[in-house]
């Protein structure tokens, strides 16, 4: 990550735009035992009272870590209710990475803030649909085939 | 690492910041070698 993608200079600007960068060392205690740290990097979006709501591990390249964090920005919104907040993050994360590993989480999520702001079905078809056209063989599309039948 | 962004190292100030500037906390556990 410090050879390749903190480099960057797109994913420096997005971070420091939209985050406060912490970093610790994974034998640090009480935070290694606390988030249950057994690989490096292991990469987590918290909330401001530092509750965890996504993390990653291994390697992300700069083309994957901005969408990456987009999608912990999403999941803490939609985490809290504030579903408006999240589909805005979603849809900047479909917007400007449409091909990174997690547009098709990201627009499952996108479906299901749908649903639960407006208790309409109909996002969650919406999602199924787009992610068996974008995404056919994503997790997120065999996840959301149920939706079909809405 | 990149000259432009400073990276907070202690977990309370990091919190703080968080909610004075509205926004979410990037946490990288790396390896110290």
């Amino acid at each position: 990550m410090d050879a390749v993608t903190y480099p960057d200079k797109k994913v420096s600007d997005f971070i420091n735009k939209n985050m406060i960068a912490l970093r610790i060392p994974s034998d640090a205690k009480p935070y290694c035992t606390d988030f249950k740290i057994t690989w490096t990097p292991t990469l987590i979006v918290l909330d401001q009272e530092g509750n965890e709501h996504h993390r990653t591990v291994g390697f992300l390249s700069p083309e994957e870590l901005i969408p990456a964090l987009l999608l912990g920005m999403a999941k803490t919104r939609f985490d809290q209710q504030q579903y408006a907040e999240a589909l805005s993050v979603i849809q900047e994360l479909l917007d400007t990475c449409p091909g990174s590993d997690a547009a098709p989480e990201a627009l499952f999520l996108k479906g299901v803030s749908g649903y639960k702001s407006t208790h309409d079905p109909k996002p969650l078809k919406e999602a199924y649909e787009r992610l068996q056209a974008q995404y056919p063989s994503s997790e997120w599309t065999k996840r959301a085939y149920p939706y079909r039948l809405l | 690492m990149t000259n432009t962004r400073t990276w907070e190292t202690d977990m309370k100030k990091a919190i703080a910041e968080a909610k004075a500037r509205d926004r979410q906390v990037f946490l990288d556990f790396f390896n110290p070698g």
